[in-house]
């Protein structure tokens, strides 16, 4: 029976499918409480009261802690003396926002919420630091009291090799400063952890992918034993690193649950998922890279600043992975350094998947690309050249033995169409290669070389293994399955697998440092031969015959066979129809760091891999397609083919979000973008297809020749994609992520083109602005941000009492009468805005019962679309004879959202600002004392260059622009009866209807005359479904000959309502327009119109781009 | 790819919605998201991961159709409601071709992936692969990379349409 090597369905596949897994939170004992966390609101504070009496008082309230509930002096011990700083809740000092400072449980969510509501804190602010720059500046404020003197954690200057020989041997160098954003694991399972303190022991129910760290950490917080602390096994939703080290949330539900004796929930939110969990270490990187007169890279030296956030964590072992990986993937004589952790007020960073090397491997191979190019060699040949080697040792110490990095070069290669591509000359084309490599587990920690695992035998048949770590989504449980299944001959199926519960299992450390195979496969398949011989040996005594062997979980020999459920009670060890046997694996070839071997071989193998990826890149937009992706990876041999491929194609993606889109923004150290709406990591659409190819063969080191893959997926796609775009643009791009704006602008940069002049001495009625955003830095934002929010108004706090559901549009009018009532149609923007704290009904007044507004019918020239049809529904009704419409509802959101939002909640929807939507204090969210955050700040997405005021969102609807060029009108009902308006005279501001309180929208009519039109909609959007960037909605009059009789054309993304074009219409009529002459056109309307913000002028050159592609169109092309 | 419309929800609140064949009384709580509603009655198949209708764990179907009950409040929802755990023998295919196609991981996204999976396939069997990618881009997955899912999808689109051709 073979097992291993085959693709088996994953072990829980039914259960995953069904959605009858238990996660955390699917499983809360009976009573358990709900628990809140308060968070610092400022990035920098001296705590100077916190009283938390009062909370305590609310009803319901059972438990409240704060930093005098821990012994005196408690830290986490993370990565050990001298590196141990972080207490569980902030002491005397906040040192970023999100920084927890007390924490409460209570019976229900909104008394926990009531509870930090009453809980009294006063802070005195203090200076900030949220760059590394700021943070060495001189006289900067200072988090810790470090033994630097500085805001420097850790420093590190040191080399591997002869660095005098190997620049003497240099006869080529390049340089290049890289940098790499700090971005999120974003798992789709917010961290939850159930905390239950009772008989003397911590009982936790936690998403952890190493229960190892959460137990220690624990018992050393609470003074446990640690049989005190118990992790049960429950299925966790996607870890990436986030849950391999104990995370804060974990500690606080079971400092709760000790106080009160009740089980304790605290689940994250996403926005809190987003803002406060521990990101990728940001790093800035500048790389020397040299090679000798034979083209072999000789000598690198690196200048490393990693972004450390307020707390060590694990920083200083994720900056020398990233250092490590320097030197040894390649042959370098000498790698020498200087880095440097650099402690800022920003949340710490954590360890992430890839744990430093991505973003040293993007300064790498950024190098290794410019080299070859410098000498005259091809990228892929020239790594081929300079890849390590089979049984080699690294400079860096790491003892490789299979190495099959040169063949996955070759192969991605030929599965790229590597040559054919290269020559391809076509401007805007490209294609680029990366490699990467990641140990096997690492002894990074005393303990790491050793995994045990037990296997136990049942009468029934079944095998039960028995392993102390998680599988938070790596497939950790499958494959020890596979493993116990081949060694004992028994059906896969036979087989059980019981994790993270030390109760049932000898402790492991968990999944970390890509360990998971390599450690935990060895420890089963140990433990599985152990018990294979007890039952042959008991086989043998029973049959009278040594000649016995496993066969088909049974044992058959001398013509006889016993199921081995049978053999279980014969042994005297067997205990209540078990049979079990735990072993402890070893890994001697394993060196760890801290005994002072000079090099250590950190792992017992090394995994290889090679990412290509073609691009086409638009130069209209500055939009990135992927257009092709290969990866050949060396694993040895894969366990499971099937999630071998899994982890590489998850891996891609994860990787390539980083250089794509996914980048944490923050704005006075608060995060900017805590939400998968404005987070833009990759959808099902962003890569069509990724070709992965196993180069398999021998690694006698590992457990059936088997290598790690999870991590070494991730570090070759960003710089992949970054030489790809270099070969697609000429431009080589040094920083993450290269969203279209970059793109754009570099292109345009690279062109010659100067910066666009917009006439402001001309225009006084932008001079106002004009003097309001140039004093911003002055003093404005800061008064206004400092002292102006403190008047901020909020919104009343009430919960929703009712639905209504009228039957018609007077009884809606007459329902919106109430105090508090709102009009909802398909409430998938109300719910969210109840969640953003921007609204607060009383009364939810759905139009969905309304037949009359519910269908879109023919009345006399028009088309009356009542505002309650859903998305989907106006998606199918335009498929015949409203192309624009089609165009535009199949790029609005998801198709679940369009079958429920409807026509009159898209035109109504809030503006999507990313600080208005995410709990800024801003202008339009606390009134006029308050700042806009988007001046200052990071503006370079989300915000206007046409006519901003003090706001400088833009109107969100894709369907106001769409119905703008159609010359829509739309129907308003109130007490007076209905009133017709244009899309212009709908709003009053972004996303904001010019409506009185009892008005609702009940139709949109568009003229038919319109609908005969030529038509187009273009759209640039960084995910399927985003709002738009900018986007165009053009229709015009064309005759038969060609001859454009009129023109109109709507922008969305530039202003506070859909931008029509005036002049450009006027101008093309009469005319047969070119692209170009459209270009050219709205180029010099724009000129005069627009004033952008300091980083958003590249919105003026992609309306351009999209006017154009619009009018080949509407000329019958594709748009390209 | 879209479907024909669906029925009017009712002009009062319904008293009692049918969850995977069984009655969940939501007389008190017609204003409140769906989700909520499903998960605080034990129907725990769909995930709570976004709130806020950008993810698509939490998709169920309402009738034929394809929603996120986070964002639907469940005094609106005008059909019966299905979620993974309640498929049963109708997205057996479905779940098995997730399973042999390695099509999740951690398997947190994935209850809502079938979900809308089967509402895609239920409303036409004719698309394309990138179709597919396209209609199913709601649904946030962090740990495939997308590729598998969109390959169990299309493997259940050809053996349907292979079983509707033969009858």
């Amino acid at each position: 029976m073979s097992v291993v090597g085959q693709s088996v369905r994953p072990i829980d596949w039914e259960s995953k499918t069904a959605g009858t897994a238990l996660y955390t939170a699917d499983r809360s004992p009976e009573g358990t409480l709900v628990a809140k966390v308060l968070r610092s609101p400022h990035p920098h504070a001296r705590i100077t009261r916190l009283d938390v009496a009062a909370a305590r008082r609310v009803p319901g309230v059972r438990a409240v802690i704060t930093a005098a509930d821990f012994p005196d002096g408690a830290l986490y011990e993370h990565s050990g003396e001298p590196f141990s700083d972080r207490p569980p809740l902030a002491v005397d000092k906040v040192l970023y926002v999100g920084h927890e400072v007390a924490a409460v449980a209570a019976e229900t969510e909104a008394a926990a919420q009531e509870a930090l509501r009453r809980i009294k804190v006063r802070y005195r602010r203090l200076p900030a630091v949220f760059t590394t720059r700021a943070a060495l500046a001189p006289r900067a404020p200072r988090l810790h009291d470090r033994a630097s003197g500085s805001n420097v954690a850790v420093e590190t200057q040191d080399q591997w090799g002869d660095v005098v020989a190997a620049q003497a041997r240099s006869v080529l160098c390049v340089s290049g400063t890289y940098s790499y954003p700090r971005v999120s694991h974003a798992c789709m399972e917010p961290n939850s952890t159930i905390a239950w303190w009772h008989d003397d022991r911590l009982e936790m129910w936690t998403s952890s992918q190493a229960p190892h760290f959460v137990v220690h950490e624990l018992s050393q917080l609470f003074g446990l034993r640690l049989d005190q602390v118990v992790c049960r096994d429950v299925a966790v939703g996607g870890s990436f690193g986030s849950k391999s080290k104990i995370s804060e949330h974990e500690a606080l539900a079971a400092a709760l649950s000790m106080q009160c004796g009740r089980p304790v929930q605290l689940v994250l939110t996403r926005a809190e998922e987003f803002a406060f969990t521990k990101p990728r270490h940001g790093f800035t990187t500048t790389l020397h890279a040299h090679v000798d007169e034979t083209g072999r890279l000789c000598h690198v030296e690196a200048d490393v600043e990693v972004d450390n956030g307020a707390y060590n964590h694990y920083g200083p072992s994720v900056m020398r992975a990233g250092i490590k990986h320097l030197g040894s993937m390649y042959r370098p004589d000498a790698v020498r350094w200087d880095a440097r952790l650099v402690d800022t007020n920003l949340v710490p960073g954590g360890q992430f998947r890839g744990y430093g090397q991505p973003q040293t491997a993007v300064a790498l191979e950024a190098s290794m690309d410019e080299l070859a190019e410098q000498l005259g060699r091809d990228p892929l040949q020239f790594r081929i050249d300079n890849a390590s080697r089979p049984d080699s040792q690294a400079l860096s110490g790491s003892k490789i033995g299979s190495n099959r990095l040169a063949e996955c070069l070759r192969r991605v290669g030929d599965m790229i169409d590597w040559d054919e591509r290269r020559s391809d000359d076509r401007k805007w084309r490209g294609v680029g290669v990366a490699a990467g490599m990641h140990a096997s587990g690492s002894y990074a920690y005393p303990g790491g070389n050793v995994s045990a695992a037990g296997v136990e035998v049942r009468t029934d048949g079944r095998v039960v293994v028995r392993f102390g770590g998680a599988d938070a989504g790596t497939g950790q449980r499958t494959i020890l399955g596979q493993v116990a299944a081949e060694v004992l001959d028994v059906p896969f199926e036979a087989v059980d697998v019981i994790m993270a519960d030390w109760d049932e299992t000898p402790p492991d450390m968990g999944a970390w440092s890509s360990r998971g195979t390599h450690m935990g496969a060895h420890a089963v398949r140990k433990a599985a031969s152990s018990m294979a011989q007890r039952l042959l040996e008991i086989a043998a005594e029973k049959f009278g015959s040594d000649e016995v062997e496993l066969h088909a979980g049974g044992v058959e020999g001398a013509g006889n066979r016993v199921e081995i459920g049978d053999l279980v009670t014969l042994d005297p060890d067997a205990v209540d129809g078990s049979l079990r046997i735990d072993e402890e694996y070893l890994e001697e070839r394993m060196e760890p760091y801290w005994t002072g071997i000079e090099r250590p071989n950190i792992s017992a193998t090394y995994a290889f891999a090679a990412h290509a990826i073609a691009v086409e890149v638009d130069p209209e937009t500055g939009m990135i397609r992927v257009v092709d992706y290969a990866a050949a990876h060396d694993v040895g041999r894969a366990i499971n083919p099937g999630m071998v491929e899994g982890q590489v194609v998850g891996g891609a993606l994860q990787g390539l979000g980083a250089a794509l889109g996914e980048c944490l923004v923050h704005e006075e150290g608060r995060a900017v973008n805590p939400s998968y709406l404005h987070y833009t990591l990759p959808r099902a659409t962003t890569v069509g297809d990724v070709r992965v190819e196993l180069v398999e063969g021998p690694e006698p080191a590992g457990p059936f020749d088997a290598k790690s893959v999870g991590e070494c997926a991730i570090i070759a796609p960003a710089p992949a994609l970054l030489n790809a775009v270099y070969d697609a643009t000429g431009i080589r791009f040094r920083s993450l992520p290269l969203t279209p704006d970059v793109v754009l602008t570099a292109i345009r940069a690279a062109e010659g083109k100067q910066p666009r002049r917009h006439h402001l001495a001309r225009r006084p009625s932008r001079w106002q602005i004009e003097l309001f955003r140039r004093a911003y830095p002055w003093g404005i934002h800061r008064v206004l941000h400092r002292f102006g929010t403190r008047w901020a108004r909020s919104v009343p706090d009430r919960e929703v009492e009712r639905l209504e559901l009228p039957g018609t549009v007077d009884l809606a009018v007459a329902a919106l009468g109430e105090s508090g009532a709102v009009v909802a149609g398909g409430s998938s923007d109300l719910v969210v805005q109840q969640d953003q704290g921007l609204v607060r009904p009383r009364v939810i007044v759905s139009t969905g019962a309304i037949t009359s507004m519910r269908k879109v019918e023919e009345t006399g020239d028009c088309w009356r679309i009542g505002a309650a049809v859903t998305l989907s529904e106006l998606g199918a009704w335009a498929a015949t004879g409203a192309p624009l419409l089609r165009e535009v509802v199949a790029t609005i959101a998801s198709g679940q959202i369009r079958e429920v939002a409807t026509v009159g909640g898209n035109l109504g929807q809030a503006k999507r600002c990313w600080f208005f939507r995410n709990g800024f204090d801003c202008y339009k969210r606390g009134g006029t004392t308050c700042p806009c955050y988007a001046v200052d700040g990071d503006h370079r997405l989300h915000h206007a260059v046409i006519g901003a005021h003090r706001c400088q969102a833009v109107a969100p609807s894709d369907l106001a622009t769409a119905f703008d060029a159609l010359d829509a009108v739309v129907v308003v009902a109130g007490p007076g009866g209905t009133r017709r308006v244009d899309i212009q005279g709908l709003y009053s501001g972004p996303g904001e209807l010019d409506l009185s309180e009892q008005e609702l929208i009940e139709a949109v009519e568009i003229p038919k005359r319109t609908l005969d039109r030529a038509q187009a909609f273009v759209k640039v959007q960084q995910w399927d479904g985003d709002f738009a960037l900018v986007s165009v909605a053009a229709v015009a009059d064309v005759s038969a000959d060609g001859e454009w009789q009129s023109a109109r054309f709507v922008f969305g993304g530039l202003a506070a309502k859909p931008w029509h074009a005036r002049a450009l219409g006027d101008d093309v009529r009469g005319t047969r327009p070119t692209p170009e002459r459209v270009g050219e056109l709205l180029e010099k309307e724009l000129e005069w119109e627009a004033h952008p913000l300091a980083g958003n002028g590249w919105k003026v050159d992609a309306a351009i781009g999209l006017a154009a592609k619009a009018t080949r169109k509407i000329q019958g092309g594709s748009g390209e | 790819m879209e479907r024909s419309r669906p029925a009017a929800p009712p002009r009062h609140a319904p008293r009692r919605l049918e969850v995977d064949g069984t009655q969940v009384d939501i007389e008190a709580q017609a204003h409140r998201p769906l989700l909520d509603v499903l998960r605080e009655a034990g129907h725990t198949a769909p995930k709570s991961a976004c709130g806020r209708g950008e993810c698509g764990a939490c998709t169920v179907l309402v009738g034929d159709r394809a929603v996120m009950s986070c964002v639907v409040l469940s005094g609106t929802v005008s059909g019966p409601v299905t979620t993974a755990a309640g498929l049963g023998e109708a997205g057996r295919d479905l779940r098995e071709a997730f399973a042999d196609h390695t099509a999740f991981q951690c398997g947190f996204c994935t209850p809502g992936q079938v979900m809308r999976a089967e509402a895609v396939l239920r409303s036409s069997l004719d698309h394309t692969r990138e179709e597919l990618a396209c209609a199913l881009a709601g649904n946030i997955c962090r740990c495939t990379g997308y590729r598998q899912i969109v390959d169990a999808v299309d493997a259940v689109a050809v053996s349907r349409k292979r079983q509707r051709d033969k009858r």
